[in-house]
């Protein structure tokens, strides 16, 4: 019993990490079309902001999640406005081809800089939450509820604010909007960055979990291209679902299967769902 | 004048031939071997890509298919070449044929993803579960029996059987691209749903073009463990997809001289320009900017026309 209530708690982690680093990834898909590998890079790039300021100069966790996002808000607005921009309204496989090159030439970059050998980030809070036999890391239950309250204030960001009902309603229909006047390619630019913002938060909740290595931008984001397909492209409340809904089905699996079998599980789960509900991207 | 060369077979089966002939006897059999391996790949590729319009992120997995039909095969069953490559082929064609029921109901970016994702199941059942068969990660090292001349342990054979391979794999795709199929293929590629319209049934066309498709990519499995004479999980690994991606840009999407060039000319760069390239796989990336942005039409596209 104890060793289910720990899967489920550590499956809602994994699945609040998901949730933060797809939503990005979704509305940049649904909106405009875009399969964006760079989200991967930006990921990675906040882990080893995290990892240059909290471990190799010691100025804790916070300030090196702060640097996390001083880093990866610059670098996506540059993708957005130099590589995206620029492939709107054409064939997918450039956009897919492109991002993935930026994504190809990030990780290079990483391991240029930091070397490829797995780094380790040591657990920020570093303490246990006891209740019986059950014990929990502090720092995951933090980011069970991060990921909640960034999914409240993201519902409300786009309900109240008006660059928020603009995107929502340019996901709906982008002619529709720009026959108003509105730039709408400009609002998405704003959300791209906020997304990759996140995805960049992401990376910082994720490295104390797990170790960074430059290639860790493309091992999450098939996980989070999961996320996306499941939970219907461009759809807030379906990519909260499916990334908690998968985070358990990883963490499941990897407590009563086979650990290794945990990242296959989520792929099996997305071809399901590609099989009964196909998608028109 | 070059344009010329692609409109008849047998001038390209020439040129195609040429090209590797020079080339492997002014550098090295066993390097170019793998060259037109590689080129076989590219060939399977860029027929779901460059004629049929759908970009594949997975297609590792045929071509990993191929090599571990082939080389399971071999390992546990019966040595013999022949039999292996064509244990391959079938591995490469069932598999296709299985997945294909599921990955050519999408399209575009879905198309791309789960293609992605199945290759990654994939080489995480090779690497995991069935590790005792496969090996693993140390892979299985290979033994293949020889009948007189036929004897795959001889580097110009070798040479010899994989450019056969190329050219028949060329001239067969080539008469499939020419033919009535080949039009509808490309008209699929343009506006499938008309092509709906007119009566054909466009979801078997791209189903049997995939299955083609899976089982070319699995030749070239089957011919890569072959001259390597071993297999393992590098032959299945999804990050390599970009690698075929990058060549078929690179030589032109859409016409067969096209990915034998892209093919040659990625290999060229990864093999000889690696090795003084510290920073690979960042010129890769550059590369592959530059060919989205600027250089569509890829080497082929604009040499063609001179």
């Amino acid at each position: 019993m104890t060793n289910f209530v720990q899967s489920i708690l550590f499956g809602l982690t994994i699945g609040g990490i998901l949730y933060i680093i797809s939503i990005g990834l979704s509305l940049t898909f649904g909106a405009m079309g875009i399969v964006n590998f760079a989200h991967g890079l930006i990921y990675a790039v906040g882990a080893y902001a995290v990892y240059t300021v909290a471990t190799l100069l010691g100025a804790g966790f916070i300030a090196g999640a702060l640097a996390a996002l001083a880093v990866s808000i610059p670098l996506s607005y540059a993708i957005e406005r130099f590589v995206i921009r620029k492939l709107y309204g054409q064939s997918i496989d450039y956009a897919i081809i492109a991002t993935y090159a930026i994504l190809l030439i990030g990780a290079d970059s990483l391991k240029w800089i930091y070397g490829a050998s797995p780094l380790p980030i040591i657990d920020p809070i570093g303490r246990l939450w006891t209740f019986g036999s059950l014990a929990m890391p502090v720092f995951r239950l933090v980011i069970i509820g991060l990921s909640v309250l960034i999914f409240f204030g993201l519902s409300l960001f786009f309900k109240k604010t008006l660059v928020g009902k603009i995107v929502v309603a340019g996901l709906q229909d982008r002619e529709a909007v720009r026959s108003l006047g509105i730039r709408v390619e400009r609002h998405f630019a704003i959300v791209f960055v906020l997304g990759s913002a996140l995805a960049a938060l992401g990376g910082v909740l994720y490295a104390p979990l797990s170790t960074l290595n430059p290639y860790m931008g493309f091992e999450i984001l098939i996980l989070c291209f999961a996320v996306v397909i499941v939970g219907g492209m461009g759809n807030l409340t379906g990519t909260a679902v499916a990334a908690y809904s998968l985070g358990l089905v990883h963490s499941l699996t990897a407590a009563y299967i086979a650990s290794s079998a945990a990242d296959a599980m989520v792929y099996v789960v997305m071809a399901a769902v590609l099989v009964f509900r196909p998608i028109e991207a | 004048m070059f344009g010329k060369v692609e409109k008849y077979p047998a001038l390209t089966l020439v040129f195609v031939a040429a090209i590797f002939l020079v080339y492997g006897y002014a550098t090295s059999l066993p390097k170019i071997t793998d060259f037109m391996i590689f080129c076989i790949f590219v060939v399977a590729f860029d027929l779901l890509y460059g004629h049929m319009g759908q970009l594949s992120f997975g297609h590792m997995l045929y071509l990993g298919a191929g090599a571990y039909g082939c080389s399971m095969f071999a390992y546990h069953i019966h040595p013999d070449p022949f039999l292996s490559i064509l244990a391959g082929l079938v591995v490469g064609a069932l598999l296709a044929a299985l997945l294909g029921l599921v990955v050519v109901k999408t399209s575009q970016a879905a198309f791309a993803l789960l293609n992605l994702a199945l290759n990654e199941v994939g080489a995480y059942l090779v690497l995991s579960p069935w590790h005792k068969w496969t090996g693993g990660e140390d892979g299985l090292s290979l033994f293949f029996s020889s009948y007189g001349f036929i004897n795959f342990k001889d580097s110009a054979f070798r040479f010899y059987f994989c450019l056969g391979s190329l050219l028949l794999v060329v001239y067969l795709v080539l008469r499939l691209v020419r033919s009535p199929y080949g039009n509808l293929l490309r008209a699929i590629k343009e506006n499938e749903v008309r092509v709906e319209f007119l009566g054909y049934n466009t979801y078997l066309y791209k189903y049997i073009t995939f299955i083609i498709s899976g089982t070319i990519a699995a030749l070239a499995g089957a011919l890569t463990s072959i001259n390597l004479s071993y297999c393992n999980t590098s032959l299945i690994a999804p990050t390599r997809n970009v690698e075929v991606i990058f060549a078929a840009l690179m030589g032109g999407a859409g016409s067969l001289i096209g990915a034998v060039l892209g093919g040659t000319a990625f290999m060229t760069i990864s093999n000889y320009l690696a090795v003084y390239l510290i920073r690979w796989e960042m010129f890769l990336g550059f590369a592959l900017l530059i060919f989205v942005f600027w250089i569509r039409k890829g080497i082929w596209g604009y040499v063609r026309k001179v």
